[in-house]
């Protein structure tokens, strides 16, 4: 500040920059404000009942109607439960799957080791709009429909191969030497594995488990097409069929759902954003 | 090079072994009221079908469709039975049994007090067993005089009954859940208990009987009363027949699937009509079959081929595995021979060595290729079929793809995925770019943060519950865009946004305002960090402006992270279809609809699994292409 008063043309110089940047941060927060105005809608209309959302839209939820939250809660709780529960199962499957065939892959030489990498990396090309259907007739076919395992087979199935491949080229970073000094002093394979490569691998095995916790979390047409029992659904669905289910005409118990069906998302996040921007990053990175 | 032409030699003896075969020549016609067919019996030649029908009229017709004869009751038509190639027998709601001749004469009619609800008569005419309304009794008829012979006391209500072609047996379903067996006389031979409820009943010549149920089951039980297999099948089954040597079972279902099932429980055939279907009769030999429906319609398919050819089929199919398992062994030993040759043996050993590293890829190997290449396959494979699984499929070529070109809600679909993906580019890449720009150019490296922070939080909402909330906002009464409109004092041009079908798509697309993808801004950011301080304090130094800046080194610096996030969006627009199930279900009319839904709904809706592995298939040759591009895109730009 004290530049400002002794140096004229510099304060001009100055204010003009620092202007511009509040012109950043005024467009910047305007942007969040619009990408975050359906969730405050939501949060907003949550606490209101039809009537007041009717009557008064625009005006604050008084009395707020925490009841709603109530109501939601005893209809979604299971489909929220059901859902953190396969999202747990796929996620461990993935992890444990990607970090062995990942490892295996990064260090160790064996016949057919490209040609078994080239194998899975190919399924990475099919999309799953191709093995949509089929894959339906073929669960059918083997009577995982309507069971968890039609879910976390699929999502574990599907998982591992972009686990594997980040494993692989995390793994590949780790120096040889590190191994090849435990194995002389008598350490068994398993043991190399367990007690350096695993504890080496946290930071990409936590960005392998949140990606994939996150992804069966939001799946919803999988569920729908292989899930018919209501007590074994998923939240994707439980939501959409929210109104036909409990015959719910409530805008505010429905948000309130909303809501608390973002509980577990939010969960993760606040513990685990690093690794997930992590795990973009280097998704984008390797394509 | 050997085993290879070997191997091509293999499978292409195999497309040729499963050449399809000729199916089914058939037609179709209606009554003239469209009313439901009640009941369908063949004479002994299978030249004439007499056909019962909830109008009041019994009719019979040549295998054509061809009416012959026309016979009026007053009351609902409940059953007709064929006796050889002569007579006829007719029972009706008006409580009355009839006989005619099969030009429409009448022979004789015989007054029952009570409704009849069904006739089946042997083929000799030596026996005609009658079931009446509430009554616990078959009543047995002399079918050359008209007279009541005697009855049987069942001490329940009758479902259906029927006699065997020869006359030897009678087989009653009865209301209580017990399938009965009688013989030629009328005295009970067993009575066993099914489990379900019987909807209709046919036995053989051998005392064989088969019952449908309202399950989609059908139990056959021999002349001892033994179960001898059930048969699955899609809907509750609400008629079945059997032939005389109880070789080939029909049956009909409820969602208009007509069966033929060998005596072995494995489905020979199957076809699908429009309607409930409610009746079929086959002849002696199960040659013609003919399928009535809930809404009056008779089909008529020439099966002959099919299920002689079930037998050639099975032959054939162990003629190509042999020949296969020959051409592997073949190919296995010049494999071997090779190396022998060129003295790679070893990599036995190798393999051996490492068999622990096998063990350990094998459950992510056995998932991939179970789970995910038996799919793939399938689909690739299905597509060119009228796929039913757990019945037959019939090849069908090219058919499922031809289709495709003529299906009013693909091209609809094409016309508005091209739509998606020009404005899914831009979203994809405008706004993700000035947001990372603007974010970049902030000095403060705690706002930087707080910003992309704050765009990342909106992941929070599983895509599920956002969509449902934008789905909301449109809401024409409780919306949050026509209220703002009203509020700001442009009520005038609030609408039913995803109500009308011109402005749905529009609507769905602007899902998501203002588009600050979070994969994409943070592709676009850390591309932005990797670019060098130094060529952007050298340029300012030349006297670049921002805007200059940003276009000659930004811009061009950036253009991988542009391709991937163009292939991204390009891979990800055509598939997804997610938004559009759930905020519109593709409509109002067709105005929303994609390819990835019209297979979605093919497959889930219709049931015609084969088209919608066309629409898949289609679809990912078309992503394939694009991936295809990209790859020799990006290599040659970065030579």
């Amino acid at each position: 500040m004290a530049m400002t008063t002794s140096k004229p043309s510099g304060g001009a110089m100055f204010s003009r920059a620092s202007f511009r940047q509040l012109i950043l941060i005024l467009c910047l927060a305007l942007l969040v404000v619009l990408t975050l105005v359906p969730i405050l809608f939501m949060f907003y209309s949550s606490l209101k009942s039809n009537s007041q959302i009717l009557g008064s839209f625009w005006s604050l939820p008084s009395p707020p109607q925490w009841e709603n939250y109530a109501e939601a809660f005893s209809s979604i709780w299971r489909y929220v439960v059901n859902t953190i529960l396969y999202s747990a199962g796929a996620s461990t499957t993935v992890v444990c799957l990607s970090a062995v065939s990942g490892y295996l892959f990064a260090k160790k030489e064996f016949p057919g080791k490209e040609f078994l990498f080239i194998l899975l990396l190919a399924m990475m090309m099919v999309p799953a709009v191709l093995t949509l259907i089929p894959a339906y007739v073929w669960y059918e076919k083997l009577g995982l429909t309507n069971t968890p395992l039609a879910i976390i087979i699929a999502h574990a199935a599907g998982g591992q191969i972009f686990g594997t491949f980040l494993c692989r080229t995390s793994m590949e970073g780790v120096p040889s030497s590190l191994f090849e000094a435990a194995r002389i002093d008598g350490a068994k394979e398993w043991t190399v594995f367990a007690r350096i490569v695993l504890p080496l691998s946290v930071p990409i095995l936590a960005t392998i488990f949140i990606m994939q916790a996150v992804g069966t979390y939001n799946d919803y047409v999988w569920p729908l097409l292989t899930i018919r029992d209501s007590s074994m659904q998923m939240v994707g669905v439980g939501l959409t069929q929210f109104t036909k289910q409990f015959g719910i005409t409530d805008k505010g118990v429905q948000f309130a759902a909303y809501t608390i069906s973002s509980l577990p998302l939010i969960l993760v996040f606040s513990f685990g954003m690093k690794y997930y921007i992590q795990g973009m990053a280097q998704g984008a990175l390797k394509m | 090079m050997r085993n290879g032409w070997k191997l091509g030699l293999a499978s292409l003896g195999l497309f040729v072994l499963l050449a399809p075969m000729n199916v089914s020549a058939q037609e179709n016609w209606t009554l003239d009221q469209g009313k439901a067919v009640t009941s369908l019996s063949l004479s002994a030649d299978g030249s004439k079908l007499a056909v019962g029908s909830y109008d009041a009229h019994a009719y019979v017709f040549d295998q054509e469709g061809k009416k012959i004869a026309d016979i009026e009751a007053k009351n609902v038509v409940t059953g007709v039975s064929v006796i050889g190639n002569e007579k006829l027998l007719v029972s009706s709601d008006d409580r009355r049994l009839y006989a005619y001749d099969l030009n429409g004469n009448p022979l004789w009619e015989l007054n029952l007090k009570k409704r009849v609800e069904g006739v089946s008569a042997s083929t000799d005419g030596s026996i005609a067993a009658v079931t009446v309304q509430n009554s616990p009794d078959l009543l047995l008829i002399d079918t050359a005089s008209g007279k009541v012979k005697g009855k049987t006391e069942l001490g329940f209500r009758v479902e259906d009954a029927a006699v065997a072609p020869n006359g030897k047996f009678i087989a009653v379903g009865g209301k209580d859940q017990n399938a009965y067996l009688m013989d030629g006389q009328g005295n009970l031979l067993y009575k066993i208990g099914i489990d379900g409820t019987i909807s209709s009943i046919a036995v053989t010549g051998e005392g064989e009987i088969v019952v449908g149920l309202t399950t989609p089951r059908l139990i056959v039980l021999n002349a001892k009363g033994e179960v001898v297999r059930t048969v699955d099948v899609l809907d509750s089954v609400k008629d079945v027949d059997v032939t005389a040597d109880g070789r080939t079972i029909g049956a009909a279902d409820y969602s208009g699937n007509f069966y033929l099932i060998s005596d072995k429980g494995k489905v020979l055939w199957k076809t699908q009509v429009n309607a409930p279907a409610t009746q079929l009769a086959f002849d002696s030999e199960a040659g013609n079959l003919y399928g009535g429906t809930e809404n009056g319609q008779i089909h008529h398919y020439s099966v002959e081929s099919v299920v002689k050819g079930a037998e050639s089929a099975a032959r054939k199919a162990l003629y190509v595995n042999a020949s296969i398992a020959a051409g592997l062994l073949i190919a296995l030993a010049v494999l071997l021979l090779v190396l022998k040759k060129y003295d790679r043996l070893s990599v036995f050993r190798r393999i051996w060595k490492a068999k622990w590293i096998y063990l350990s890829l094998f459950p992510a190997f056995f998932l991939l290729i179970g789970f995910l290449y038996v799919p793939a396959f399938s689909g690739l494979y299905h597509s060119l079929y009228d796929w039913n699984p757990g019945g037959r499929s019939t090849y069908v070529g090219l058919a499922n793809f031809r289709r495709m070109l003529e299906d009013e809600y693909v091209t609809k679909g094409i016309a508005n995925l091209g739509i998606l993906i020009v404005t899914g580019l831009i979203k994809a890449i405008v706004p993700p770019f000035i947001v990372a720009e603007l974010i970049y150019h902030l000095k403060s490296k705690r706002l930087q943060y707080y910003f992309r922070t704050a765009f990342v939080a909106s992941m929070v909402i599983p895509i599920v519950a956002m969509l449902l909330i934008w789905q909301n906002l449109y809401d024409p009464n409780v919306g949050l865009i026509n209220h703002f409109l009203d509020a700001i004092g442009l009520g005038s041009l609030s609408h039913a946004w995803l109500g009308d079908p011109k402005t749905a798509l529009w609507s769905v697309l602007f899902i998501g305002f203002p588009f600050v993808g979070i994969l994409q801004l943070l592709v676009l950011y850390s591309g932005l960090l990797g670019i060098s301080e130094e060529l952007v304090e050298a340029a300012k130094m030349d006297g670049a402006k921002f805007r200059r800046i940003v276009w000659s080194i930004h811009l061009p610096l950036l253009s991988g992270q542009f391709k991937f996030l163009i292939i991204l969006t390009l891979i990800g627009v055509i598939q997804d279809f997610n938004a559009i199930l759930i905020v519109t279900g593709g409509g109002p009319m067709d105005s929303t609809y994609v390819p990835a839904l019209q297979m979605y709904y093919a497959a889930t809706k219709f049931d015609q699994l084969g088209y919608a592995s066309a629409l898949g298939v289609s679809m990912f040759f078309v992503i394939l292409l694009i991936t295809v591009i990209n790859m020799k895109f990006l290599r040659s730009s970065r030579d």
